[in-house]
């Protein structure tokens, strides 16, 4: 196969939703001696389609799932393989997770997979997930934004808790937190002293945007609102 | 009915023997595989029909049912905390619904509701059961229950349920729903007595977000009652269960009491369209009356578009579900009607109408709600919506599936085009009077106009 094959490959494994076929299309890439910059850019684009496929109603969650799944492994493989002084693509790393007591879980999936579509590095802590967890994973992984969902009343304190477990230990200014979920308001995530508030998944992608192109360091001056 | 203990048993088993699924992979593959697989197999890809929102094709909700079957003997339902599929066969997954009963009662002396299974268009009118769990501050709690239990068209109640206990935020998981679960039984028990509604059953524990509510809450002294009340056990989506909700169901089991089992299927989620949702909806509730033993309940669709269930899409998938349920087992099932716009809108009560009529004509034993402003904000809750829906609800009970049809279609445009961008409309404290317990004048035009256009609409109301 010559190079521009291969990276139809690599394309089509990532539109076609198959992790496992992205990586070995990306492996196969860089076996082929193909630039690793060039094949994440080409994985990009896919990646770009899928998340406009998915906001016009054409696909669901699972292909949205699956793709961001076989965006992450085929990344895994090339970002290994550029060049020093060759940037990734990825924006930022964000841990997310939906906070103890709460398994609701579909909208923290979607601003998780919108949010890698787009160019994050998420790391999914899932539901139900102490305070103090979500920090320990943040540092370890030296993250810069910690995206919390609560989808009741009864689990909302958990997210002042993370801001305040932050303060206290004085990791406050290492993330910006970002709060979200159905009875989370921006009001509330001013009171808590969040960094951001958004309400669906692609508000939370240009939050974090927004975030990182402010020259604001956590904690910010006032909350970033996003609608 | 109490729950039988060789059945418990197996579903522990299943749940700790079964075949090993990463959740990831029930969720993109499992479940979208064999949805898809099943609607082409029988032919229901595309069958959604957005102008007639209350589907008037009887067999085509037959072969929902049967394609249902095979969905959920193919899958199962995976208990999140083992990853392991909780599997039967096709015959013991018919025979755990045939012994679900067909009719129940909850609550006791005058005020006992006797839920019966319900055919379609069958005039015997359905269980109105309200309000929602949603979020109330403490000390409009009383005032609450007591103006939605003055409401003589509500049979049980569920909701509200506590922000705060005694002052502290009620954390989810905590010692604090322990706590709140016995408070909660406290301040219903009490707020019905003072209302006049002693017996009136009680759906428990509105305030568990995990098990520690139910815990706390039922079954104990003082708390809930099992001889009269009814455990709430919600299954996560997509047809998933846990430790949590097997802990309910335990927890019932030895105080000896019943199960509601509930779940949602998202149009945009892992089912896919409106054809996939209502054919997970289905095979969730097959699901969840084999593996909760439950007396009442269902799984019903949810539009990731709206947030809600009152937009055409949405609304023809519902119908199907419970068109299919009603057609094809003897089940007292239970639908949730997921309205976005908040109290003190005309929008709350066009969704509340076309909802409920749907769900009285197509076959629902009872409905929990309403979910006023969709459950999100603390106090948007008021008596005058439980009362429009629940009215609606009953009345239209024996109109034929043409005729509701004609009706959805005349009041559809009036408030479809909000559904995006519901308007909040305001909390209890600024549309009522809580001394009096009356609604604002304004509140009351509202109810007043929305019900003229109602009735205009064909809707037997008067
Ligand atoms: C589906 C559902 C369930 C399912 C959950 C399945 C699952 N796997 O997620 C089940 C049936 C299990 C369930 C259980 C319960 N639920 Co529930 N549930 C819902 C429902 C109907 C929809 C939630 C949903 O998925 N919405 C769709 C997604 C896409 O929306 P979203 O999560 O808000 O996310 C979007 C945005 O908010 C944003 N976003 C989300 N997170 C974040 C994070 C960041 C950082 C940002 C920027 C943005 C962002 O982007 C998302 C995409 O657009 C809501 C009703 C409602 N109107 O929301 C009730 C609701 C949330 N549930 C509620 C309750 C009370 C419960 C229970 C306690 C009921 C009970 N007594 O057992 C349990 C608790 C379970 C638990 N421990 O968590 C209440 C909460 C009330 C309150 N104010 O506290 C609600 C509002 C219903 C109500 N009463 O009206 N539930």
């Amino acid at each position: 196969m010559d190079k521009q094959e291969l990276l139809t490959q690599l394309y089509d494994s990532i539109l076609d939703t198959e992790p496992e076929a992205a990586a070995a299309a990306a492996q196969a890439a860089i076996d082929a001696g193909v630039d690793a910059m060039e094949a994440i850019e080409v994985a990009s684009e896919a990646i770009a389609e899928i998340g406009d496929m998915f906001e016009a109603g054409e696909i669901f969650l699972p292909s949205l799932m699956l793709a961001g799944e076989a965006m992450k492994q085929s990344m895994a493989i090339l970002s290994r393989h550029l060049h020093s002084g060759q940037a990734t693509q990825t924006k930022a790393k964000v841990v997310i997770g939906a906070v103890s007591g709460d398994i609701h879980d579909i909208g923290k999936n979607l601003v998780a997979t919108m949010l890698s579509v787009h160019g994050y590095d998420v790391i999914d802590v899932g539901v139900n997930v102490p305070p103090m967890e979500v920090i320990d994973v943040a540092l370890r992984e030296k993250a810069r934004f910690i995206a919390l969902s609560a989808l009741m009343t009864t689990s909302m304190p958990y997210q002042q808790d993370v801001l305040n477990l932050l303060t206290e230990t004085g990791a406050r200014n290492r993330f910006f937190v970002i709060v979200g979920g159905g009875p989370v308001t921006s009001d509330y995530a001013r009171r808590i002293g969040a960094d951001g508030w958004g309400n669906s998944a692609v508000s939370a992608v240009r939050l974090c945007d927004r975030l990182l192109q402010s020259q604001e360091t956590p904690p910010v001056s006032a909350t970033f609102v996003q609608e | 009915m109490t729950i039988n203990r060789d059945r418990l048993m197996d579903v522990l088993d299943k749940a700790h023997r079964g075949p090993v699924i990463k959740q990831f992979d029930w969720d993109t593959r499992v479940i979208p595989g064999v949805i898809a697989a099943k609607l082409k197999e029988y032919g229901l890809q595309k069958t959604c029909d957005p102008a007639n929102p209350i589907n008037q094709d009887l067999e085509l909700a037959d072969r929902f049912y049967r394609a249902a079957v095979d969905v959920a003997t193919e899958v199962g339902m995976l208990c999140t905390d083992t990853q392991r599929a909780i599997r039967y066969s096709q015959a013991e997954l018919l025979a755990g619904v045939d012994a679900a009963p067909a009719a129940f009662t909850l609550g006791e002396g005058r005020e006992i509701a006797h839920f019966v299974h319900r055919a379609i268009s069958d005039p015997t009118p359905p269980i109105w059961v309200s309000p929602l769990s949603i979020a109330v501050s403490e000390e409009v709690f009383e005032p609450l229950v007591t103006g939605i239990a003055a409401i003589p068209e509500v049979d049980c109640l569920e909701g509200p349920s506590f922000e705060t206990i005694w002052g502290a935020p009620l954390r989810a998981g905590s010692p604090y729903e322990l706590l709140a679960g016995k408070m909660q039984a406290e301040a219903f028990y009490g707020a019905i007595a003072r209302a006049g509604r002693e017996g009136i059953g009680l759906y428990a524990v509105g305030t568990s977000p995990t098990h520690y509510g139910v815990l706390g809450g039922f079954g104990i002294p003082g708390g809930y009652k099992p001889q009269r009340d009814i455990v709430l056990v919600l299954s996560p989506v997509e047809i998933k269960t846990s430790y949590e909700n097997l802990m309910k169901l335990a927890h019932a089991y030895n105080c000896g009491g019943q199960t509601y089992g509930g779940s949602w299927s998202m149009i945009g989620g892992y089912a896919g369209g409106p054809e996939g949702a209502a054919l997970s909806c289905i095979a969730c509730t097959i699901m969840l009356y084999n593996v909760y033993q439950c007396v009442n309940g269902a799984s019903f669709p949810y539009d990731l578009k709206t947030m809600g269930n009152c937009g055409r899409p949405a609304l023809w998938s519902l119908g199907v579900v419970f068109q299919a349920l009603s057609r094809n087992t003897h089940l007292c099932a239970n639908s949730v009607l997921n309205q976005t716009a908040g109290p003190a809108t005309e929008c709350l009560l066009y969704e509340s109408a076309v909802g409920m009529m749907l769900l009285s004509v197509c076959g629902a034993s009872s409905c929990t709600g309403p979910r006023s402003a969709g459950g999100k904000y603390t106090n948007y809750i008021t008596p005058l919506e439980v009362k429009f829906a629940g009215e609606v609800f009953k009345r239209c009970a024996g109109m034929s599936l043409a005729q509701a049809n004609e009706i959805a279609n005349r009041l559809l445009p009036k408030y479809e085009q909000q559904l995006g961008n519901p308007p909040k409309g305001q909390s209890f404290q600024e549309c009522y009077d809580l001394a009096t317990l009356q609604p604002s004048d304004e509140w009351q035009r509202i109810y007043d106009t929305v019900k003229d256009a109602a009735i205009a609409a064909g809707m037997p109301l008067h």
